[in-house]
């Protein structure tokens, strides 16, 4: 899959020539001062890379490599200080947040919530960018909850209140929330960090066959080397806000490579599908 | 709307806000995992009541008489906001006989309000505006008056209306008063809700004692007793100017008037208790213009006061709460606690009225015991005879036997303590 | 599966109105001076139909005159603290969260002592004196309200946590010049207290009702025209923001209107406590945490508790009257207890 080089020409256009390229981040950079008097540093720096429909990108990268920032400026919560990101040739930032999350959809770790709420109710909150104030939900609206609910796999949570749920049925049920958006773009912040191996690998093909069947552009920030390699169709490699490689998992995993971006030793064979993995060694 | 759910036995359950067949359904009496207790429901009852009612009303095809319900709340609602005061006005001008005439009179506040020509009706918001109509004479007019008016023994028993912060305004207004009598103990609030329904305020605010006997002869005026008001002014300047003749040469002594113990408060010159020492021969130590000022000890020691004078409450021991101070740390270094130079006087002290007059002498005895040396015959009840000339019902009048039987039983050693 | 409904709505509103209009009727009929339902009736139906001239009892004109206009000043004030407290809550995502806490009843607090302080100085006419209160709590309040979003604006939007900690220190602030202001000065402040815990005897005038009233509808109306995205916010605000909420409207818009609110009720009835605490929670236990329909309940049921409580302060101690304030203290902190507990349980 190589990235086509874009120039600067009317959305149109761009989607036509771009062929079914969604999401395309282009020369993205991002620097963040703690206060007026300090000068700023670069969380990220100029990083590009494209998605299409259908594929699931991993960003990948130590801790303070800059995913979580890139994933925010690819969701449209924080503006670039360079370079745009455009989703099927509109930029995030510029839209307003309505529109923004019928678009876009994100999966993070959750705050807690206040007052109690049913699964049901939790899912339902993903309609909102589609109704007008005021409005109750229509049938339409619960049968999208219910279908999203069944996609994940979660029917049988559906009137389950939210807090009795362990993190792996609460995960799918935020998931089902994000479904129940429809969006185009399903972005998610290390979604695999409290959960059991089962569940994380149980969540990564549940984001496969999604993706394969909605067409949705999946974008994962993950540091679980063996998880992006395996899911992955493409991988942005991050260390200390550069980017230093965008490509498919065999040609991102070097032994030289990771060990120098994840500062430990590491060996990479090659399973028989073609995808790496990495094993750790201890150290001496 | 789908069929009413059935509650408790049978084939649903309400639980929670959803319908739940009984068959597949734990029992919920058992332990609840913590995680489940961590959501606050409702009571099952309640709830069940409320979707009961909810079923009932819809399945019943209210409908419609819902939205009517709803529909002439809101238009009572609307309506009778347009009932809102303004109505009892004109309903109280419409029962005034035609030949009722009005004028306009400023009182001590500056307020100026409209009155009756002739007042028949009276109600008194104030212990001491109270105590004037009955020294006036004018207390059949008194249709009310508050919890605190307790002077005379009378006053005790006429309507009540509530405190002087807190009165009703029901409870006034129903008994009809041509003229509400207030001072600054009330509040503004009060003034302008009787304002609202028309009924007019006469504010006194005397500040001197000189002030008090002023403001009786205008209350005299208003109330058309100007004779009575002539008479109550004249005794008790004639009683002021024998006070004067005996005490007026003498120095003045120092005192603190305590107020309260805890924190200490005394007066502030403007007051009209500071002006009553002043006509007893006293001189309060505390200047300041704020009315009742907090005063430490330290500057009480600074200033060390003659004397330390107190009102009673209606006890007996009411010299207690000054003696009381005796125990407190720090007071052992103030020259009148060592010497226990104590003056008691009675609570009408503290009472802007025509009756703080005895109080005055009382304090002046006290204070000036040479002064009176030549003969204490003029009987405390001749002189409560003279201010309130035509009230039969004297009744008791705290601290006047107490204070005689003192005086016979005076013991060496102890100083001029009234009690 | 058992979503909100249009009907639902309606249906639990009505209900609510029904308990109102009991209570309403129960507090016309009890106080200082006794009233028979009949007579009661027959009054109002005067009123209604324009003839008010014609009610000739005395007690009939009382109750019109004094009852009524108090039950109303105690709808419009209950209804508007409990939206407001429900708004706060939410803003703030904060459970204890009342009208009070961002300081408006503070600022308010101040303006109406400066009022009371200048009255005697200026010689109005008697329907502007009474006015100067009310105005001058009512100027306090939006001057706090202008301070406080000063202090909890960072980079152009409001953060709840700064808001909260601007709020909390302006209050107490606020709080000690009123102390000083009342320990210092000598004027007619006796009745403050009365004003600082909750007051309904002072009937305002009919314009000021007008105000009330159109004020509550606008101000509750932008409110529950964002209701759902006061549920959406309730989840956090990063997700919010996600799921299409303008967080940074949302929460101007909010905060405005709520301290709006806020500040109207306590400029005629002082701050009476408790109503934009409990309400709310209440609200929630038994109808959900739905902003859609916990803004009308909690308004419909914020009425019902301050009628019912004035109602209590009125003839409890008769004649005498408690303040209002004082009588949901007394029932509203045992019930917030008793909340709490079932919470933990």
């Amino acid at each position: 899959m190589s990235t086509t080089p874009t120039t600067a020409r009317s959305p149109v256009e761009m989607a036509r020539a771009a062929g079914d390229t969604r999401l395309s981040v282009e020369q993205v950079s991002y620097a963040h001062s703690a206060n007026p008097s300090q000068a700023p540093l670069f969380t990220l720096e100029a990083t590009s890379f494209q998605a299409k429909p259908g594929e699931i990108v991993a960003i990948l990268g130590p801790n303070a490599s800059g995913k979580s920032t890139l994933l925010k400026l690819i969701s449209g919560a924080l503006a670039p200080l360079s370079g745009r990101i455009l989703l099927d040739g509109f930029a995030t930032n510029v839209l307003t947040p309505r529109t923004r999350a019928q678009r876009i959809a994100v999966v993070q770790q959750e705050s807690p919530l206040l007052f109690p709420a049913r699964a049901w109710q939790f899912v339902l909150q993903g309609r909102h960018a589609y109704g007008r104030s005021l409005r109750f939900e229509s049938a339409d609206d619960l049968q999208i909850a219910k279908n999203a609910l069944a996609q994940v796999g979660a029917k049988e949570l559906t009137d389950r209140w939210m807090e009795q749920l362990s993190g792996g049925e609460k995960q799918r049920v935020i998931l089902a929330r994000a479904l129940a958006q429809q969006p185009l773009l399903l972005l998610l912040d290390e979604p695999t960090l409290h959960l059991d191996i089962a569940a994380q690998i149980g969540l990564l093909d549940v984001l496969r066959r999604l993706a394969a069947e909605n067409r949705y552009t999946v974008v994962v920030v993950t540091h679980e080397l063996n998880l992006a390699a395996e899911y992955a169709d493409q991988v942005v490699l991050l260390q200390r806000g550069r980017c230093l490689r965008v490509g498919p998992p065999a040609g991102i995993y070097q032994r030289d490579l990771l060990e120098q971006v994840f500062q430990t030793p590491l060996s990479v064979e090659f399973t028989s599908s073609g995808r790496p993995r990495v094993a750790i060694l201890p150290g001496s | 709307m789908g069929k009413v759910v059935r509650i408790g036995r049978g084939p649903a359950t309400v639980i929670g806000r959803n319908a739940v067949s009984q068959a597949t359904l734990p029992s919920r009496r058992g332990n609840r995992s913590s995680r489940e207790s961590a959501v606050p429901e409702a009571p099952d009852g309640l709830v069940g009541l409320f979707c009961f009612a909810e079923g009932f009303l819809a399945w019943k095809g209210s409908w419609i008489i819902l939205r009517s319900i709803r529909s002439v709340t809101a238009a009572l609602l609307v309506a009778t906001s347009f009932a809102v005061p303004g109505n009892w006005k004109e309903s109280q001008n419409k029962e005034v006989p035609a030949a009722e005439t009005f004028r306009e009179v400023r009182d001590e506040t500056g307020r100026t309000i409209r009155v009756p020509q002739t007042v028949k009706r009276i109600v008194s918001l104030s212990p001491n505006q109270t105590e004037i109509v009955y020294a006036l004479g004018v207390q059949d007019r008194l249709v009310g008056d508050t919890d605190y008016c307790d002077y005379p023994l009378d006053a005790q028993k006429k309507p009540k209306v509530g405190g002087t912060i807190s009165p009703s305004i029901e409870q006034i207004a129903a008994l009809h008063p041509d003229l509400v009598l207030v001072t600054k103990l009330n509040r503004l609030e009060t003034v302008q809700s009787l304002a609202q329904l028309g009924i007019p305020s006469y504010a006194i605010d005397p500040h001197t004692v000189d002030q008090i006997t002023a403001s009786s002869l205008k209350l005299a005026d208003l109330l058309g007793a100007p004779d009575a008001g002539a008479a109550l002014a004249g005794s008790i300047q004639k009683r002021l100017d024998e006070l004067q003749r005996r005490v007026g040469s003498l120095p003045p002594k120092s005192v603190l008037f305590v107020v309260w113990n805890q924190p200490l408060i005394s007066v502030g010159k403007n007051t009209f208790i500071a002006d009553a020492l002043r006509h007893a021969g006293a001189l309060s130590v505390v200047e300041t213009e704020q009315g009742w000022p907090q005063v430490s000890l330290e500057e009480v020691v600074r200033l060390q006061p003659d004397y330390l004078v107190g009102a009673s409450s209606h006890s007996e021991n009411s010299s207690s709460e000054l003696e009381s101070l005796t125990a407190l740390s720090g007071w052992n270094m103030v020259d009148a606690v060592i010497h226990r130079r104590f003056a008691v006087v009675s609570d009408a002290i503290n009472r802007p009225s025509p009756r703080i007059v005895s109080a005055i002498e009382d304090l002046a005895r006290q204070l000036h015991p040479e002064a009176f040396a030549d003969g204490p015959d003029l009987s405390k009840q001749k002189l409560m005879g003279q201010i309130f000339p035509v009230d039969p019902v004297i009744g008791s009048r705290p601290g006047v036997f107490s204070r005689h039987r003192h005086e016979n039983s005076f013991s060496p050693g102890v100083c001029a303590c009234a009690r | 599966m058992r979503p909100l409904t249009l009907r639902r709505l309606v249906l639990q509103c009505s209900l609510l109105m029904a308990i109102l209009f009991v209570v309403m009727v129960i507090a016309l009929k009890f106080g200082a001076v006794p009233v028979s339902l009949y007579a009661l009736g027959r009054d109002l139906l005067h009123v209604l139909i324009g003839q008010s001239s014609q009610i000739s009892s005395d007690y009939g004109l009382i109750v019109i005159n004094i009852r009524l206009p108090r039950i109303l000043l105690g709808i419009i004030v209950g209804a508007s603290l409990s939206v407001a407290g429900t708004s706060f809550q939410a803003l703030l995502r904060n459970p204890l969260a009342d009208p009070y806490v961002l300081g408006v009843s503070s600022g308010a607090a101040l303006g109406a002592i400066l009022a009371l302080i200048a009255e005697p100085h200026l010689a109005l006419a008697p329907e502007y004196a009474a006015l100067l209160t009310p105005l001058g709590a009512f100027l306090g309040a939006i001057g706090t309200i202008a301070v406080v979003y000063l202090l909890g604006v960072r980079e152009g939007q409001i953060d709840s946590s700064t808001l909260l900690l601007g709020g909390v220190i302006t209050s107490s602030f606020l709080a000690a010049i009123i102390m000083f202001l009342m320990n210092t000065l000598s004027g007619n402040l006796r009745g403050f207290t009365y004003w600082v815990m909750g007051d309904l005897s002072t009937a305002p005038q009919k314009g000021v009702y007008w105000i009330l009233v159109v004020g509550f509808f606008v101000a509750a109306g932008a409110i529950y025209t964002l209701a759902s995205d006061l549920n959406l916010l309730l989840s956090g605000e990063k997700e919010a923001m996600h799921l299409g909420v303008d967080v940074p409207r949302v929460r101007l818009v909010v905060y405005v209107a709520a301290s709006l609110l806020t500040g109207l009720a306590v400029s005629v009835s002082g701050a009476i406590g408790y109503i934009g605490l409990i309400v709310p929670h209440l609200m929630r236990f038994l109808f959900g945490s739905d902003h859609r329909v916990l803004i009308p309940t909690a308004a419909l049921g914020g009425a019902i508790a301050v009628v019912f409580a004035d109602t209590l302060a009125r003839t409890v101690l008769a004649p005498n009257e408690i303040a209002v304030g004082a009588v949901t203290a007394v029932v509203g902190a045992p019930l917030f207890v008793y909340l709490l507990r079932r919470r933990l349980r």
